[in-house]
């Protein structure tokens, strides 16, 4: 490790601890790093318009956003919200699991646990506290659990960024997320249903079954997404990138024409709206592939990777060492940095000790997601804070159960990788 | 002054906008002769590549918000009025640093483009590239502004931060 190294991560963490945008900190650490090397300071110019200009899958990303803000802004959301109630309504702590239900739905759809939070996620927390049946709490704390699950299920923005640093199949790590969400999502119920049972929260008045037909009719357009995206990927009719833009496309027609629910001023604000966001990550994502040239210019990878050899350490002990490390990481980075800056550090080591990179890229994404709900830096805690005006107490008093059973979650997905990879297998995954 | 600094920016998120809405339509374009008619177009991957480029820095010159980028503001929120002024002090002379004193090799990298064209709609690569230049000229400009600010007595920014993960 130079000199030149070491500096380059003294003003990068000085930057970026004392609130410098992550992107700028990164770009002047950058230019602090080529200047004592004495190279050429248009180098980093050259790295982050090169990265961005050369990688056709990053542009999944501000498709999806697009998507997931069409889907929130037209009454999509309402729609699945409203089949969920007539499906699992009716059983104790009958909000919370469809809560639960609508994120595993809406993870089908959207790629972003902070579009789902802040779509869906608001609406269900206002039918939960409308007549006092649930705590404002413990709504907003299911509603942040559960919302980590949108980016384990099929899209995935925080997948495609992984694939981007870890040269992994895109189509694999998305199926190898559904089991993986699934499980999370049944844990998640289960501690609903008990916290509801013990604590003595209402039933609701259950939707007549008759009505049920009717209800899945006016969500079956919507329904029908996940489907397409599916088999838009699996089908091998499109690549991932591809069922970003179709995903984007079939939610604005289902709601400017279909549902008839969005208006051209409407449709301004939505593409400004994910405009702000996809610039905002892409701009992280340039920066970090500025900062991955430096790190592996250094060797660093290649160093980590040597010395845990060293340490002749088990592939299942390395894994829960990373997967601790991230989430005392998560407590304070956001999902963003971590994957695209720290995690490129392991990704040789993982090779080294033969660990799956696919089954790796899902555990360290389900991890980074159970980050975003610990305090003291939970964005989605933020999020619903912001959208709701719960406050955060509140959040982080009810929500310490619902990490426990995620956490347990986590620790199956580490010690399990047949698990995680038993689907991949079955479309051909040779891992 | 102010009302024409808000046309402005109004006209810099129209153009916002149309890069989104151009990258957007390019690729269903893309997808449709490609999947549907079953003649694809060679032009509409090099013309979503450009647009993003140009969207991640032309929004980021001028759409974005200091509260709109991804940052991490633990200390910064728990910072007194005082600190948080020394703060975003030291950040805006980092930033103003960092970009000026690469500018010069920046501008060099961008220009030596101009020998070599796009592959498949012939643009010249400096002209692609330049939006890189524009965006560190607005840093320049808007940490500099934004020092001046601070330095002469104004309030330092809040930060409430919400970013796609």
């Amino acid at each position: 490790m130079s000199v030149a190294f070491l500096l380059c991560l003294l003003v990068l963490f000085v930057l970026a601890g004392i609130g410098t945008p992550i992107a700028h900190s990164m770009i002047v650490a950058a230019v602090v790093f080529l200047a004592v090397k004495g190279q050429d300071l248009g180098l980093a110019a050259e790295q982050i318009i090169q990265g961005l200009y050369d990688s056709f899958i990053i542009l999944a990303v501000p498709l999806f956003i697009v998507a997931a803000n069409i889907m929130n802004a037209g009454t999509i959301s309402e729609r699945l919200l409203r089949f969920c109630v007539a499906l699992v309504g009716r059983f104790k702590g009958g909000l919370g699991h469809v809560n639960v239900v609508s994120s595993l739905i809406f993870s089908g759809m959207s790629g972003s646990a902070v579009a789902d939070a802040a779509g869906i996620g608001k609406i269900i927390i206002e039918m939960m506290t409308k007549s006092g049946r649930y705590p404002a709490g413990y709504a907003a704390a299911i509603t942040a659990a559960s919302a980590t699950i949108g980016p384990i299920i099929p899209p995935s923005i925080p997948m495609v960024m992984y694939a981007l640093v870890s040269d992994s199949s895109i189509g694999f790590l998305f199926l190898a997320g559904i089991v993986p969400g699934l499980l999370m999502g049944a844990v998640l119920m289960a501690m609903n249903a008990w916290i509801a049972h013990r604590r003595g929260f209402a039933v609701d008045d259950p939707v007549p079954l008759r009505q049920l037909p009717r209800i899945t009719a006016t969500a079956f357009p919507a329904l029908l997404m996940p489907v397409i995206l599916l088999y838009g990927i699996y089908g091998g009719a499109t690549t991932p990138t591809e069922a970003a833009a179709v995903a984007a496309a079939y939610a604005l027609i289902l709601a400017g024409l279909f549902y008839r629910a969005l208006s051209f001023s409407n449709l301004y604000s939505i593409f400004l709206q994910s405009a702000r966001s996809s610039a905002a990550v892409g701009l992280v994502i340039g920066a970090a592939l500025i900062f991955n040239y430096i790190v592996a210019s250094e060797n660093i990878p290649g160093l980590l990777s040597s010395a845990l050899q060293g340490l002749d350490i088990s592939p299942i002990a390395f894994l829960l060492m990373i997967n601790l490390v991230l989430l005392l990481l998560g407590c304070l980075l956001d999902a963003t940095t971590i994957i695209l800056v720290i995690v490129p550090l392991f990704i040789p080591a993982c090779r080294a000790l033969g660990i799956d990179l696919v089954h790796f890229g899902v555990v360290v994404v389900v991890n980074c997601m159970i980050g975003l709900v610990t305090p003291p830096y939970g964005i989605l805690l933020f999020v619903i804070n912001a959208t709701t005006g719960i406050p955060l107490r509140d959040m982080i008093r009810e929500i310490w159960l619902f990490v426990v059973v995620l956490l347990a979650a986590l620790m199956v997905m580490i010690l399990l990788p047949d698990l995680v990879l038993w689907l991949p297998r079955q479309f051909g995954y040779r891992g | 002054m102010s009302a024409v600094l808000t046309w402005l920016r109004r006209r810099a998120d129209n153009v916002t906008v149309a890069l989104l809405a151009a990258m957007f339509v390019a690729f269903i374009l893309q997808i449709f002769t490609r999947y549907v008619i079953n003649h694809p177009l060679g032009w509409t991957l090099e013309v979503c590549l450009t647009t993003w480029l140009w969207l991640v820095f032309w929004a980021s010159a001028f759409t974005l918000d200091e509260r709109d980028h991804v940052t991490f503001d633990l200390f910064y929120l728990a910072a007194r009025e005082r600190l948080r002024r020394v703060f975003a002090i030291v950040s805006a002379i980092a930033i103003l640093a960092g970009f000026l004193a690469a500018l010069p090799a920046t501008l060099d990298y961008i220009t030596f483009y101009k020998i070599k064209k796009s592959a498949t709609l012939g643009i010249r690569l400096d002209v692609v590239f330049s939006v890189y230049a524009v965006f560190a000229l607005a840093m320049i400009v808007r940490y500099a502004l934004t020092l001046w600010r601070l330095v002469r007595g104004a309030p330092p920014p809040a930060h409430v931060d919400a970013e796609p993960a």
